[in-house]
């Protein structure tokens, strides 16, 4: 049976499930509980508490549905030393993040602009399923991108020195070893480079709508009416792959370790084993792939700037990871140490003076960029320390899957999806039709209630609103 | 292109051997077949026909698969794993698999299709990879079922 705590927490005690070993706490209100209850997502937390040598609880972000062996939203830490590292702890798309850039546009300047912008961006960076990206790099090349991330991108002319430290990890996840990469991941990978992809990775222009906190949104870079553009895209079949092969050597490594779990999706092996440091260095390869995937297309939306609006003054607030496992300080049991934090669906949510932060960052925290369904709001949030005492410095990745794909596509045809944003305003351009319905709004949790959870538990503090003017899918 | 909805997981292919699965967040694909190859071969054609209208495909070429595993569901796994990295790595579309050698620990196929062309297939969904969700394998009188499911 859940506990409930109190508005924001429910507790899954350590009784709920045998082989639990540590306790589970899902963040939600009492309607996003409801819906959280409705499918696998309980079982999946407490399956993951099952792993050994977690640390702390094992925790769902209010946004937090069913996935595969994790629930999406899914935040665990391992000690790393006796703990485990799971790749479907990570997920599929390794470095699935975020990414917000500030125009120095106001929405008034944007007048009959909106759509021309939104169909450069169409043109200029390929999306959508089998596309190639506009940089088809030699292998040799994709190890370099591996192991540089967003740094090889600057390097090569896409973008600016200052861009990097608006980065999780300023773009580059040291340890990266591009030789643990399967040669079908970089096959998979060497043309995608540059590529949106498809599914629920999009692009959007935006105006901040509302201020909650005008210091740190100042701080931010970020004022009401300002037009922004947000990218949600990770390390294409690069990372799916990386994920899939390290899922089977995982499985087999658990024969070798003494390990079971209750669902295979769960494969996990010591964080210290030969397998266990092969996974986390060629994750690290294609998180930088992302970072560098992201860098690029900042790039393009830069020139789509300066070609439709006239400035390439486009600015980078900051990029997040969503799938990611990293290794950081946090105080456990009152005490130091170091863990390897599963983030599957999450975001990092650094407060002001953590020392993984940039100068600039250091005394306002690190943004949290929440992006919502397509065609309803986005948010920006800050770190706190609250988040560092009870998620591991952790916070949502989004709205959270409400309704199948299938349900999507029964309530609704493309053509009524279009006319319904129309009619709010926004311009949409798809790859296909498919995807489209299939992200449709209402097929997503409500993301004010998801936000307003995160802020009411105090895992994250609201900053502003953002609202679509144009929406690009793959 | 929707298929009428009588049944609730279904779409776009109701006279194929497979169905498509619901999931909170992808999709899953059922396969039957009188033999387990046939079955393997049926959801390799349901893989596919999520990522695109495989109406548009044409088999000019074949390529040859080779896959050992440890127990018959990874089997399943890399099989359509292999059948994915074709296509997102090789930009080779299958559309007709025939299994040649099947064990509970290796597969021999050919996967007969073209390359992929965006302006002359018909695209769908983006498939990420194959998971280990409530897979099963499962033979019984009439043959084979195999379920899988997808992240998209």
């Amino acid at each position: 049976m859940l506990k409930k705590l109190d508005s924001f927490r429910y507790l899954i005690p350590i009784s709920y499930k045998k082989g639990m070993r540590i306790e589970g706490l899902i963040y939600a209100d009492d309607e996003l509980i409801q819906q959280i209850e409705k499918d696998q997502t309980k079982e999946q937390v407490a399956n993951v508490a099952t792993l050994p040598g977690l640390v702390g609880r094992s925790l769902a972000m209010p946004d937090a549905h069913q996935g595969y062996g994790f629930c999406i939203g899914g935040v665990a830490a391992a000690d790393l030393q006796e703990g485990v590292v799971s790749a479907g702890g990570v997920g599929f798309d390794i470095n699935c993040g975020v990414r917000l850039l500030a125009s120095p546009l106001e929405e008034k300047d944007m007048q009959g602009k909106i759509e021309p912008l939104l169909n450069q961006l169409f043109r200029d960076i390929p999306c959508g399923t089998g596309r190639k990206g506009l940089l088809d790099v030699t292998k040799n090349e994709l190890d370099n991108v591996l192991r540089e991330g967003a740094q090889w991108a600057v390097a090569h002319g896409y973008g600016h020195d200052e861009d990097l430290a608006r980065i999780e990890e300023y773009g580059t996840i040291p340890d990266a070893d591009p030789a643990l990469v399967s040669s079908k991941a970089k096959d998979r990978g060497h043309h995608q480079l540059g590529t949106l992809g498809s599914g629920n990775h999009f692009l959007e222009i935006q105006r901040v709508a509302v201020v909650y906190d005008e210091d740190v949104a100042h701080r931010f870079g970020v004022h009401k009416g300002q037009i922004v553009v947000l990218i949600h895209s990770g390390s294409r079949g690069l990372g799916h792959q990386v994920c899939t092969d390290y899922l089977d050597i995982m499985y087999e490594g658990m024969k070798k370790y003494g390990i079971s779990v209750v669902d295979r999706q769960l494969a996990c092996v010591p964080i210290q084993s030969e397998e266990g440091q092969n996974y986390v260095k060629a994750m690290a390869a294609a998180a930088n792939f992302a970072f560098c995937n992201r860098q690029m297309m900042t790039h393009w939306v830069r020139e789509a700037f300066e070609r439709v609006v006239g400035t390439r003054d486009v600015r980078i607030v900051y990029d997040v990871c969503h799938n990611i496992a990293k290794r950081e300080e946090h105080e456990v049991d009152g005490s130091r140490r170091t863990v390897l934090v599963h983030r599957k669906g999450a975001t990092r949510a650094l407060p002001k003076g953590h020392p993984l932060l940039p100068r600039e960052l250091q005394d306002v925290g690190q943004p949290v960029l929440i992006p919502g369904s397509m065609g309803t709001a986005s948010y920006i949030l800050v770190g706190t320390e609250q988040a560092m005492k009870e998620t591991f410095g952790s916070s949502c990745h989004g709205a959270g899957r409400a309704k199948s794909r299938t349900q999507a596509k029964k309530e609704t045809t493309a053509e009524q999806l279009l006319r319904d944003l129309k009619s709010k305003g926004i311009f949409v351009r798809g790859e296909t039709k498919s995807g489209l319905t299939e992200e449709k709004p209402d097929a997503y949790k409500d993301v004010s209630r998801v936000v307003d959870v995160v802020h009411g538990a105090g895992i994250a503090r609201k900053v502003a609103k953002l609202v679509p003017l144009a929406v690009m899918k793959g | 292109m929707l298929a009428p909805a009588s049944r609730s997981s279904v779409w776009f292919c109701m006279n194929e051997p497979f169905r498509i699965l619901d999931h909170p967040a992808d999709l899953g694909v059922e396969a039957n077949g009188s033999t387990l190859a046939e079955a393997f071969q049926h959801a390799a054609k349901g893989l596919m026909t999520v990522i695109l209208d495989l109406d548009s495909v044409a088999c000019r070429e074949a390529r040859e698969v080779v896959l050992r595993a440890s127990d018959r569901e990874q089997l399943l796994v890399k099989w359509l794993s292999e059948i994915l990295y074709l296509y997102d790595g090789g930009g080779f579309v299958g559309k007709e698999f025939t299994i040649t050698q099947l064990s509970d620990t290796a597969l021999q196929a050919q996967v007969h299709g073209e390359r992929f062309d965006a302006a002359k297939h018909r695209t769908r969904l983006d498939v990420k990879a194959i998971t280990y969700h409530q897979l099963a394998v499962t033979l019984h009188k009439q043959g084979a079922t195999v379920r899988v499911y997808l992240d998209m």
